[in-house]
């Protein structure tokens, strides 16, 4: 690095580094590879300086300096390592176990302790100290979170992670002196709040613990996976700690991944619906009215049987395929070509939470204008209409948060609630629900039919976002078909460069529309219309494909067209809001469902087929700002299976076999072909996020109402995934009103 | 013919130094045991089956801490811990082990979990006869472990 006017030089145990201005001592010794320890510091949180651990020897300074609070200067010398230094640290140790208990063969963080590191380091075990040790017993602040008043060494970290990072005020300070420790916000004693476990996670000691982790193992005795969360559509990495085949916790303390250390509860704690008692496990078949248990191949029989015999009684056009929004994106690859080559139907959709479609026509003919989530944190204006991340997109929130309290962005919203974020906002325009469409034209100028105050304060946005520049739109499932191509019409005059994320609801809602999961596009959003485009998959699939769009997801549910219906991975008894008969989806003959639970889909059909999660296969999530991660398989499946092995058996049960013999194979085949999935294979196995850019080549086609919306999904709860996680299922805020967090 | 006389005198000789052995030995105390007819001695730190002891009020030591499991070279203790609760007290502490499994045919008895353990809950005892037929039967659980409880206070 060359010396610029940015950048100070300095010495570290004897390594001359340049650094830029206003750097902390603590970040410019790391950079040389000199870890030096630290308990109250971190990164990205208010300094506190009370830990003192981190003191190192300034030369020409008469005593040791506390390097987390020391701004590097021109020409220092620096030395961490020296007698002196090693002295000092054992003696702040000493006092830190003044009254520390050195419980470590109970304690849940025996093995990954800071404080039992740097104790084995610099020793100091043995204790001067005659005075008694203050006791008080064990507190629960929340199902979730332990709290242990002597183990705590007040480093604070968990109350400047609550308040600054997470904006929740959760956790504060009680009483002084000797018996100073952390009190939860609730007056008798228990937490209100995200129960989001960052305080657990950032606590250097075993003064916090998790209740999912109490007392269950040793870090030692488990296996790590890295994979993205298989709940919201964020696409958090969370590293799941797994024993005996069963999730205990996930976390990123290794900071891999698009979301830093940062993860919500069910990144952390909500793996467990894998082993909920009532996981479906093996196939069920309807007999005599009821749903029994069978054979996989005798359920794939008679699906394949009666499938084949109603394609070619009724036709094609009369079965539909439903897909998810949690399967991968081979499989819904698998699933569209299934659908559209083998049956020969384009009634193919799934439950839309956004209008990613509208968006990749919207933004035809331009350069790539899907922003990173990583983006978010370096974000100098950013522009919500819609959606509430706080409860949707808890790591959006988390960037939108950072940006703001970190780079002084600033954000506008537009939504109909007062939502949370409403705090970092410099304006939040609220407006009448469903009034989206019209605030986006207010914001063109043209009239509307919205309040006039509304209107006026919308026109104070515009002046404002004008003086803006960068600006990063932000929309969720309220703004959807043309209300998306205006919204980009707008924001491109904005100064700098526009980008856009959809905020859709679920781990690939993204995946399952690029794949072309939708009746009138194909992968990659290319126009069915189209015969060129059309040529070409047919080229890739080698088979005709229909030109007609096929029926969407309304039309499928209540039009009575259909003969059979094929539901992958998703409820829509429950998220269409339809009553739990049959007759509610129609005259159907068949109807399938590949699920993890009996739900009220499932209750109704007349196969159910036992699927594997997101943890117990491999393949690629896309999350909702296009950035693509590569699941690994955490768990075994055991009897279940994958809903890409499932489509496939069922393509040789049908007698046209798919010729993609893998999710690897068929992760090809996407590369090849979809446009913008052409990502480094290199950079997905090293478990990176690899932003892919679908643009559709084709103009946006205006979508029905009532197709695109939200599931609006709370903190504590993830479809019916949440249903079925007893941690989420646990904690009291889940029954609060959602403005009171 | 001296060599005939110089091999009988060899002979003798060698018989009687040879007796002389079994005739010093004859009047020696016996140190043979007659296992299994007779119980078998122990030097006091002879490595044997483990055991898992109790506290002075019956309580199980063990808290679960899998530090024996860390400090096992062959990997064939397997612990689950679990929560002490106000109801079911098992051990002193917050956590006890739920399930403590040592495979026998894994242990080469070499006395790292003795040494590992913070709370001398495990040491080896003085147990020996783990032949079997069926491997499986080399895994013992924390019951075949377990120190006998006290006897309950006379009242």
């Amino acid at each position: 690095m060359s010396e610029t006017q940015n950048s100070v030089q300095l010495t570290v145990d004897g390594r001359a580094i340049d650094v830029p201005s206003g750097t902390l001592l603590i970040e410019a010794c790391k950079s040389t590879g000199h870890e030096v320890p630290s308990f109250c510091y971190y990164p990205g949180l208010s300094l506190q300086a009370a830990c003192r651990m981190c003191l190192v020897e300034i030369e020409k300074t008469p005593k040791l300096q506390t390097a987390c609070t020391v701004v590097v200067q021109p020409g220092m010398i620096v030395r961490t390592e020296t007698p002196q230094v090693a002295e000092a640290r054992k003696n702040m140790l000493e006092f830190l176990l003044t009254n520390h208990p050195l419980d470590c063969p109970v304690c849940d963080k025996g093995g990954e302790c800071e404080l039992q590191d740097m104790v084995f380091r610099y020793g100091a075990a043995e204790s001067r100290f005659v005075e008694e040790k203050e006791h008080q017993p064990e507190q629960q602040f929340s199902p979730i979170v332990y709290f242990d008043y002597p183990r705590c060494i007040l480093c604070f970290r968990c109350v400047r992670v609550c308040d600054e990072a997470m904006d929740v005020k959760a956790l504060g300070i009680g009483q002084r002196g000797v018996r100073t420790l952390i009190i939860p916000n609730r007056p008798d004693g228990t937490l209100e709040c995200e129960e989001c476990g960052m305080c657990i996670d950032i606590c250097p000691v075993g003064a916090l613990t998790s209740h999912q982790y109490r007392y269950k193992t040793r870090p030692w005795e488990m296996n790590y996976v890295g994979t993205p969360c298989a709940h919201c559509g964020d696409g958090c990495k969370t590293t799941l700690n797994v024993r005996n085949n069963q999730i205990l916790r996930g976390n990123n303390r290794d900071m891999t991944g698009i979301n830093g250390e940062f993860l919500c509860i069910k990144g952390r704690y909500a793996g467990d619906f894998t082993h909920h008692p009532e996981r479906l496990r093996q196939p069920l078949l309807r007999r005599n009215g009821q749903l029994q248990p069978a054979s996989w191949e005798e359920a794939l029989g008679f699906v394949a049987q009666h499938l084949k015999e109603i394609t070619k009684r009724s036709g094609p056009r009369t079965v539909g395929f439903l897909g998810s929004n949690r399967t991968t994106n081979e499989e819904n690859y698998l699933l569209a070509r299934f659908a559209r080559t083998v049956v020969g139907t384009n009634n193919l959709d799934h439950h839309r939470t956004a209008d990613f479609a509208a968006l990749a026509g919207a933004l035809h003919g331009e350069p790539v204008r899907y922003a990173a989530s990583g983006d978010l944190s370096r974000a100098s204006a950013i522009l919500l209409v819609g959606n509430d991340p706080t409860h949707n997109h808890p790591l959006l929130a988390w960037n939108i948060r950072s940006a703001v309290r970190q780079h002084g962005a600033h954000l506008y919203i537009i939504n109909s609630r007062r939502i949370k974020l409403r705090r970092q906002a410099r304006q939040l325009v609220e407006i009448p629900s469903g009034k989206e469409a019209a605030a986006i034209e207010a914001l063109h100028g043209a009239p509307t039919d919205i309040s006039a105050a509304t209107q006026q304060e919308l026109a104070t946005l515009r002046a404002a976002l004008e003086k803006e520049s960068d600006v990063i739109v932000l929309f969720g499932a309220e703004v959807f078909g043309s209300a998306v191509s205006r919204l980009v019409e707008f924001s491109r005059q904005l100064p700098g460069v526009t980008r856009y994320i959809a905020l859709g609801d679920y781990a690939n809602s993204r995946g399952a529309a690029d794949m072309g999961l939708l009746p009138d596009r194909l992968p990659g959003y290319a126009s069915l219309k189209d015969a060129l485009t059309r040529k070409k998959w047919e080229q890739v699939w080698g088979a005709a494909l229909p030109s007609e769009p096929g029926l969407h997801a309304k039309q499928m549910l209540g039009g009575n067209q259909l003969r059979a219906l094929y539901v992958i991975g998703s409820n829509p008894v429950r998220t269409f809001g339809l009553p739990q008969t049959r007759e509610a989806l129609g005259e159907l003959e068949l109807l399938v469902v590949h699920e993890l639970f009996l739900t009220e889909t499932a209750r109704l059909a007349d196969v159910v087929l036992p699927a594997a999660s997101a943890y117990e296969k491999d393949g690629t999530f896309t999350n909702t700002c296009g950035e693509v991660q590569r699941l690994k398989r955490a768990l075994d499946p055991g009897a279940v299976r994958t809903d890409f092995e499932i489509i496939r058996l069922l393509s040789y049960a049908w007698g046209t076999p798919l010729p993609l013999r893998s999710s690897e194979a068929a992760f090809e085949e996407i590369r090849q072909h979809v446009r913008g999935y052409r990502v480094s294979q290199a950079q997905l196995v090293a478990g990176q996020a690899v932003r892919c850019a679908p643009t559709s080549g084709h103009a946006a086609a205006d979508t029905p109402p009532g197709l695109v919306f939200s599931a609006d999904d709370s903190l504590f709860t993830s479809g019916t995934l949440g249903r079925y996680s007893a941690a989420l299922n646990s904690v009291s805020e889940r029954d609060l009103p959602r403005s009171r967090l | 013919m001296p060599s005939i006389l110089k091999e009988a005198a060899e002979t003798a000789f060698t018989l009687a130094k040879g007796f002389s052995v079994t005739l010093r030995t004859l009047f020696r105390p016996t140190v043979t045991e007659n296992y299994p007819d007779e119980p078998v001695r122990f030097e006091a730190r002879y490595r044997g089956i483990h055991v898992l002891h109790r506290d002075e009020n019956g309580l199980e030591k063990c808290v679960a801490c899998f530090l024996c499991a860390a400090a096992c070279p062959v990997q064939c203790i397997y612990i689950e811990a679990a929560d002490n609760t106000a109801e079911t007290r098992i051990s002193a502490s917050e956590r006890y082990a739920s399930v403590y499994n040592i495979d026998y045919s894994r242990c080469i008895f070499c006395g790292y979990c003795v040494e590992a353990c913070p709370t001398d809950a495990i040491t080896h005892g003085h147990g020996f006869e783990l032949a079997t037929y069926n491997i499986a039967d080399m895994v013992y659980r924390k019951e075949d472990l377990l120190a006998q409880p006290l006897k309950p206070p006379r009242t």
